[in-house]
């Protein structure tokens, strides 16, 4: 009667390796493999795109080997150069960073496997790009609150995690709109490091070096929209500012619903992670795609938020 | 008509043992009182009632956590898992933050619960498994992360109760997260002055083989450090779900420094055995004060990183040098 929950045990073992040892080199047989690192499955968004990555997958009939890079560019060039060794038929990429995830691409490309880059762009094109223009984002967001304004206004700007390619784009978007509203003036800008926490206390800190000034806050992401709303709305100041966030995340969406928030932008994680699927399989089947696939950003305001909630 | 005297009581009173202890740290305190002054005379904003309970609700969770770590640094240890437990905490807090089902005081002890027994898992592995505090807490750095991310599926626990975030409201116009941190602080301060097991957190960072020698139970107290550091890194977490009224899988990345840097800042040897919750809380408030005080400024984030850094090395060879005369 011992040996059996062992040998029960065993047998899950032995399947299991079976499982993963099939995992690990089905490449080339009946069903497309493509590898996949994503830059950081602890982020909400990034999350969502997995999800639609798998469910295209499904779908498709694809099976997709998921790998969480955790933000470190070097865990990312490892995966590749695993699915290389793995013999995956093609890989998806969403980089960590500009430059530093680079070389994953480079080994792709010289293994001669095709790499889709999704939502983050690196210094060297890969066989095909699909995601959004970030500065688009943060256009899209002042020119709402330049029209809230009447184009004449102080503003504040919370920025992202300074030199992320993110923030670089979302800050010159902002400067472009800001620049063709001379009535606009940008009363301090600072980074919260896409951290609601850290925006609340940054809020708190500009309510008492501004004050009665400020007209709007653009955030340049919801997760810090969230956090200057909170401070704003124990200040009792949030009637008289607009501000404005960019991503739609479920909370920020919420919020919007309840008239909080004013405004957010919608990236279209869903559809990124669809069409990346679809681009990779494209590629693989040699069947002709675009090289670059941008999804565009939408406006949600207290008018439309119904069909982005969930 | 004289004043009736009391007799002189050989009672012992820990404030001048304090006060002295106080003085000893007259560098951060003049490191802190220049900050300040400097801060008052290039804004008006500084100085005033409102930013002050600004500065002092936001060095809240910091404090929290400096003030849990004092004990395990006092014994010559280490967390660094500080960060990772808060979110932990934050995320568990607000999966029973639904006062339909539990009742809203349920939410906080099971966030505190989180942190204790993370607490008391690094304590007993230090302790028992003899692995480096190092390892064992970078391991649970880790860990809790992972775990938050598992608890929360990667995404923000929101729908939070009204009654929890309360908990970062205000009291008498006094903010919550700034009573719990006043009330953690004399606690932890009279209780490390006064108990027994209190001087032997002492003894034990000290010398551990001495404190041995003695009969003291070395590992008990260290488990004992472990555990209360953690049951505090839950209440931070709890108190900071409150204030940003969501369970975030990714909240706290880092905190563990700004703990650490706060408690060495204010005189914690990281060797163990010297320092104490006064000087923490100072090392807290200089480093809240630098960040509102820069803030007000508008002093470009670039710049704010660096003149950050300076600031704390700064003032911590200013209290080595204050000490060593």
């Amino acid at each position: 009667m011992n040996a059996r929950p062992r040998s029960v045990a065993m047998q899950a073992a032995a399947v299991v390796f079976a499982v993963l040892f099939a995992g690990s080199c089905s490449s080339g047989r009946n069903v497309p493999v493509i590898g996949v690192s994503l830059m950081n499955c602890s982020s909400e968004f990034i999350v969502m795109i997995n999800k639609a990555m798998e469910q295209r997958a499904d779908e498709l009939g694809v099976k997709l080997l998921v790998k969480d890079a955790e933000r470190s560019p070097e865990k990312q060039v490892q995966h590749v150069e695993n699915f290389i060794a793995q013999q995956v038929d093609a890989i998806i990429l969403n980089p960590c960073e500009v430059e530093a995830s680079a070389p994953a691409v480079d080994k792709a490309l010289a293994a001669g496997i095709p790499i889709v880059n999704v939502n983050s762009e690196t210094k060297t094109a890969p066989t095909a790009f699909v995601g959004s223009r970030d500065e688009e984002s943060a256009r899209i967001a002042m020119e709402y609150i330049a029209q809230r304004l009447g184009g004449k206004g102080q503003i504040l700007m919370m920025q992202g995690y300074l030199g992320q390619a993110a923030q670089i784009k979302r800050d010159a978007g902002a400067r472009e709109v800001l620049a063709k509203h001379p009535g606009l003036h940008l009363l301090a800008e600072q980074t919260a490091e896409w951290d609601r926490a850290k925006a609340v206390a940054l809020m708190e800190n500009w309510i008492e070096a501004h004050g009665d000034r400020i007209d709007a806050v653009f955030a340049q992401n919801d997760e810090m929209a969230m956090g200057a709303l909170l401070a704003l709305e124990r200040a009792k100041k949030k009637d008289k500012i607009i501000v404005v966030g960019v991503d739609a995340i479920a909370d920020a969406l919420e919020a919007v619903g309840q008239s909080r928030l004013d405004a957010t932008v919608f990236q279209d994680a869903e559809e990124q992670g669809r069409r990346a699927v679809d681009v990779a399989l494209k590629i693989l089947r040699k069947q002709p795609c675009d090289k670059e696939t941008y999804i565009p950003f939408r406006l949600v305001t207290k008018e439309n938020v119904a069909q982005y909630a969930k | 008509m004289p004043c009736p005297v009391e007799p002189d009581t050989p009672r012992r009173l820990v404030f001048p043992a304090a006060a002295r202890r106080l003085l000893q740290r007259f560098g951060i305190v003049i490191a802190l009182v220049v900050v300040g002054a400097v801060l008052a005379a290039a804004t008006p904003k500084f100085l005033t009632a409102t930013n002050l309970v600004n500065v002092a609700r936001q060095v809240s969770i910091n404090g929290i956590l400096a003030v849990g770590v004092t004990f395990v640094l006092l014994t010559g240890g280490v967390d660094l898992s500080l960060g990772s437990v808060v979110a932990l905490a934050g995320v568990v807090a607000a999966s029973f933050a639904h006062p339909d089902e539990y009742p809203i005081v349920f939410a906080v002890l099971m966030g505190i619960a989180t942190g204790t027994a993370c607490g008391a898992t690094n304590g007993l592995v230090v302790t028992r498994g003899g692995v480096a505090p190092f390892i064992v807490t970078l391991g649970m750095m880790t860990a809790a992360r992972g775990l938050a991310l598992v608890v929360s599926g990667g995404k923000p626990v929101s729908n939070m109760s009204p009654d929890l975030t309360q908990l970062a409201g205000d009291i008498l116009g006094l903010p919550i997260p700034v009573l719990i941190l006043a009330a953690v602080s004399v606690a932890s301060w009279l209780f490390l002055a006064n108990t027994r097991l209190g001087r032997h957190i002492y003894a034990v960072g000290g010398n551990e083989n001495a404190a041995r020698a003695a009969g003291i139970d070395v590992r008990r107290i260290k488990l004992f450090a472990y555990t209360v550091c953690g049951a505090l890194t839950g209440l931070a977490g709890v108190v900071l779900a409150a204030r940003i009224t969501t369970g975030q899988p990714n909240a706290g990345v880092a905190y563990e420094l700004d703990a650490i840097a706060a408690v060495v800042i204010g005189g914690t040897s990281l060797s163990g055995g010297v320092g104490g919750i006064g000087g923490t809380l100072l090392g807290v408030l200089l480093m809240g004060v630098i960040n509102n005080g820069l803030d007000l400024l508008n002093v470009s984030s670039y710049y704010q990183q660096i003149v950050k850094g300076v600031i704390i090395v700064g003032a911590v060879w200013l209290d080595r040098r204050q000490r060593r005369q």
